[in-house]
């Protein structure tokens, strides 16, 4: 595609928010399970001990991770309003789009940001006293695990529009997809409750098969935006299909002079 | 049934070929079965490592009341597939009976739930007393869970049924899918908990 | 027709229910020492009754009986997903207790 199509290509500030949200999602996945290794979840059960090594351990990987996510976070916003676009495109009340935009603006607040401010916190200085590194480690990992209540919500919202809408923006399998990921949430609620087991935080049910549902979950609906980015016709109607494949010699030339 | 599909009807003689409801309500029935299958095996992994304790905590369960929930569901279940039956046949009016008896039946089981729990409880048997009672309030919540969202379902059913304008079989078909699976699910959680020894 | 679908739905009704009762003479046998014992029999075979019961659910009241021919195969393969996983996680549970 040439520099002129593509500078007047109507899409090019959606495709720019998919992208973001794909950099995202990356950026998350790297820095909590890779930089600073904060999942798979520490044992809530670490005496003030073991919690003083499990920060040194993870010392500069917290600190260099954890800024990065300061500096970049804010991308998180684009997935959100991306979705929130989603929803607006569909004929269901606008009520819909913002109640899911301000649920999900709030829930970053405890949703990841909480636990990088504690876990930074806690590996600022290692010489803390560890009772107060236990309690910054408890203040992290319970936070980012039991606040899903506020997810759980959300991700009822975009079931709800999904099955009323009209305009056939997401199939209705993603709706009942969005249901499962929501019950899923519901199980990590009892992780205020117990210290092991397969109910805390770490646990094979809460956290293990969570992460499973919920790495899927975020796949699905990434690829269903780039589907939907691809289909959008900027009207108020029903999404049109995508077209079926064919030979890629003729496409570009088409697609300029449809938009 | 229309005539153009003799061709193939030839080949399969007994079966139309319509999918009960929406395909995606049948997606959801694969996912939450699949997703359900891997908490009960997490929980058989964990009784095989600590059997006795599990059976002293299980003993504590009442089977008799095991069986009367499942009967319970099996006749929801049975009432729900006549009140499908009923709306394809036009009998709306029978059909919507039968949907809300089948929500009472709902009504019933959650009743004779919070029974149990309650026993439990006060007898000292909670969700943090015993493994074994970690598993069973966990699975039988999430259950409940369930069939909450079932009511809502059966509750879609009743209004559609209740005035010509609404009505979509898709729809109800659907709902009723749902449905089942809450009965589904039970059937397998009754064994899990009360029977595996 | 519409007389034998009904009849239909509730011979599996029934046989539901029978096989609930089953598991009540199973109990009874399991615990008739008084002793509490861990059992593979009882345990298997609660297993495999409570997957015919799906399959019976499945096939009469979801109607999976009149559906495509892929969505019978993927129920069937649901089930025998669920057995291999149960049954399989009890073993190998078993084998390293």
């Amino acid at each position: 595609m040439s520099l002129s199509t593509w500078r007047d290509d109507p899409k090019r500030e959606l495709w720019f928010a998919w992208y973001a949200t794909v950099a995202f999602y990356s950026l998350y996945s790297v820095v909590f399970f890779l930089i600073t290794r904060t999942q798979p979840p520490g044992q809530p059960w670490y005496r003030p001990d073991q919690v003083v090594r499990w920060f040194a351990d993870r010392h500069t990987g917290l600190l260099v991770g954890f800024a990065l996510i300061f500096v970049l976070g804010g991308f998180s916003a684009t997935s959100i309003a991306l979705i929130t676009y989603s929803i607006r495109r569909m004929s269901v009340s606008r009520a819909f789009a913002y109640s899911y935009l301000i649920l999900y603006s709030i829930s970053a607040v405890p949703g990841f940001l909480f636990i990088c401010v504690a876990m930074t916190v806690g590996a600022m200085r290692p010489d803390r006293s560890p009772g107060l590194q236990r309690w910054l480690y408890d203040l992290g990992f319970l936070s980012f695990s039991g606040t899903m209540g506020v997810f759980l919500i959300g991700s009822l919202i975009w079931m709800a529009a999904i099955l009323l809408d009209r305009n056939r923006v997401f199939p209705r399998w993603f709706a009942y997809l969005n249901l499962c990921n929501a019950l899923t949430e519901v199980v990590i609620a009892p992780s205020w409750i117990f210290q092991r087991g397969v109910l805390a935080w770490n646990g094979v049910i809460a956290w293990w098969i969570d992460v499973v549902v919920f790495g899927l979950y975020t796949g699905v609906f990434i690829y269903l935006l780039r589907s939907m980015i691809r289909r959008e016709d900027f009207g108020t109607g029903p999404l049109p299909d995508l077209p079926p494949r064919r030979a890629p010699s003729s496409r570009p030339a088409v697609e300029a002079g449809a938009s | 049934m229309t005539t153009t599909e003799h061709a193939s009807e030839a080949a399969r003689p007994e079966e139309g070929n319509r999918v009960p409801g929406e395909p995606d309500m049948w997606f959801f029935v694969f996912f939450e079965s699949l997703l359900f299958t891997s908490y009960f095996c997490v929980y058989l992994y964990a009784r095989t490592q600590n059997e006795r304790a599990f059976l002293r905590s299980q003993s504590h369960l009442l089977l008799w009341l095991g069986i009367v929930d499942t009967i319970v569901l099996l006749t929801s279940s049975w009432v729900m597939a006549r009140c499908v039956q009923h709306a394809r046949a036009g009998r709306h009016e029978l059909a919507r009976r039968f949907a809300i008896v089948t929500a009472g039946l709902g009504v019933v089981f959650l009743a004779l739930k919070m029974v149990e729990w309650v026993r439990l409880i006060h007898s000292g048997n909670t969700l943090t007393s015993s493994d074994f009672m970690q598993y069973y309030f966990f699975l039988t919540g999430i259950h409940a869970i369930h069939l909450l969202i079932g009511f809502v379902v059966v509750g879609v059913i009743i209004y559609q049924l209740s005035d010509a304008r609404r009505r979509s079989p898709r729809t109800i078909e659907t709902c009723s899918t749902y449905w089942h699976t809450v009965d589904l699910f039970w059937v397998v959680i009754f064994a899990m908990l009360y029977i595996v020894r | 027709m519409a007389h034998s679908e009904k009849t239909r739905l509730f011979v599996a009704w029934f046989v539901l229910v029978t096989i609930t009762l089953i598991y009540l003479w199973m109990d009874h046998a399991a615990d008739a020492s008084a002793v509490l014992v861990a059992s593979t029999a009882v345990t298997v075979a609660a297993i495999v009754l409570a997957l015919v019961k799906a399959r019976i659910i499945l096939r009469e009241f979801m109607d999976v009986r009149h559906a495509p021919q892929l969505l019978r195969r993927l129920s069937d393969l649901l089930v025998v997903v669920m057995a291999v996983a149960l049954l399989g996680t009890y073993v190998v549970g078993r084998a390293l207790a």
